[in-house]
């Protein structure tokens, strides 16, 4: 086995959630097939779409994964957990011992399988990170929350976020890059979307001008459909254009260099690679070396997204994908 | 139809001594408390159905639609179908229908989101 000391490239089962939901694969079939491809062995999975018995998976279910991670050669490495705090819609969210409880059961759940760290997500307010952190340290398993668009490097919340950690001081938290908050360009593969579903040329261009406009992404929504209206324009083929303000953000890429000290995982999010072995949307060359170079030795995983406008069963992307990093980790 | 987008179930359509079932899948990408579930409207052969003695069957349990929104900790997993049971009602084994569905999902960890996700399908009537 060669000792590789720099970051390493797999895959989140999320890139595979259409096959997922068709049921072209149970898990067994679909970690043999990731296996079968050379896709990991690093994989990160989420609780709550893999595994039926989340948030609390029992001792035989966890042994019987256990199995399968050892039959096929995969490594568990991320857990994606959720932070549910409104559980009743429209209503106060839950009190936050019971929030807190919420997480301690999937970072149980999350060892008990063998993953070595969880994402978690801002909805959790950052004033709880003190009754949460001891026990993810007792349980030996590490933190990472989702800087995920609309939010980046330099957003309030992550800056609050920061603070904390500095003030709590321990490895057991960091932070988990997701790409799609400084994309350089909306997706063609996503605009071509739209356009199948019917949306006009002039509602695109629309769309992108909004796009790069300062604001909370539900404002620029909000925005782009009061115009829409106003022109005529299908409020279905708003809403197939509207989805670009709530996975992407255009902010700096090279912005992801203050947080890549607390990195511990990544979400390389994509939409579409190109001919050109480059991704249509967001900047890798310019992302990736900040970590290469900046000392990072976990995992990527592969992110296709596509799934959110496209049914195709992300195999092909992720091959292509992984392939680019690769490249780009390696110095080319 | 993206599969994120799909809420009638496979199982589609049945009828026993008890009513007719109809199979429902979560449109979202990730299981979700049943909780954060609305069945918001369900019309067959242009007939706006009355939900209000509807019950959602999901694993061995059975909670009227009223109630749905209780159940904060019973998880309807992404990849299985629930059923919506409407007692009283029949059809014909074998007879077609056009049944249309509205799902409402509102993401518990995203505030305010609430996506309604339609679906128009002809279903043939199973014993």
């Amino acid at each position: 086995m060669t000792l590789n000391s720099g970051p390493q490239v797999g895959v989140t089962f999320y890139s595979f959630t259409n096959p997922w939901l068709t049921r072209k694969f149970d898990l067994a079939g679909l970690c043999r097939e990731v296996a079968r491809r050379g896709m990991g062995p690093n994989i990160e999975i989420i609780g709550f779409q893999s595994f039926k018995e989340f948030p609390d998976i029992s001792d035989d279910f966890a042994a019987r994964f256990k199995d399968l991670m050892a039959e096929t050669g995969l490594n568990p490495v991320s857990c994606a957990i959720n932070s549910d705090r409104f559980l009743k819609p429209g209503q106060q969210p839950i009190d936050d011992a019971s929030l807190v409880e919420y997480h301690k059961r999937q970072l149980r759940s999350a060892k008990k399988m063998g993953f070595s760290l969880v994402r978690y997500q801002f909805a959790l307010p950052v004033e709880l990170l003190p009754d949460i952190a001891p026990y993810a340290e007792e349980l030996d398993i590490r933190m990472g929350v989702e800087v995920h668009a609309p939010m980046w490097a330099g957003h309030p919340a992550v800056q609050a976020y920061g603070e904390m950690y500095a003030k709590l001081d321990t490895p057991y938290l960091g932070w988990i890059p997701d790409f799609g908050g400084t994309a350089s360009r909306i997706p063609e593969s996503m605009l071509n979307a739209a356009r199948a579903v019917g949306a006009k040329e002039s509602l695109l261009d629309k769309l992108k001008e909004v796009w790069l406009e300062p604001g909370m992404s539900h404002e620029k929504a909000g925005r782009l459909r009061e115009w829409a209206l106003a022109e005529g324009h299908d409020p279905a083929h708003i809403q197939a254009a509207s989805l670009a303000f709530f996975i992407l953000a255009n902010n700096d890429p090279k912005s992801w260099a203050t947080l890549v000290d607390r990195t511990i995982h990544i979400h390389g999010k994509f939409y579409g690679m190109g001919a050109d072995g480059r991704e249509e949307a967001i900047d890798y060359e310019t992302i990736l070396p900040l970590f290469r170079d900046g000392g990072f030795t976990g995992t990527m995983v592969s992110e296709w997204e596509g799934h959110a406008y496209l049914a195709d069963d992300g195999f092909d992307q992720v091959e292509a994908h992984q392939a680019m990093c690769r490249r780009i980790f390696a110095g080319g | 139809m993206l599969p994120v987008e799909r809420v009638i179930g496979e199982e589609g359509l049945a009828v026993n001594a008890d009513g007719l079932r109809l199979a429902m899948r979560l449109p979202w990408y990730r299981s979700l408390p049943f909780s954060t579930v609305e069945v918001a409207s369900l019309v067959i052969d242009g007939e706006p159905i009355d939900l209000s003695e509807a019950n959602v069957e999901y694993e061995g349990h059975s909670w009227p639609l009223a109630e749905l929104g209780e159940q904060t900790n019973a998880f309807w997993f992404v990849r299985d179908s629930a059923f919506l049971h409407l007692p009283g009602r029949t059809a014909a084994p074998g007879s077609a229908h056009e049944v249309a569905l509205i799902v409402n999902v509102s993401p518990p960890y995203i505030p305010g989101m609430k996506r309604a996700n339609p679906q128009i399908e002809v279903l043939h009537v199973a014993a």
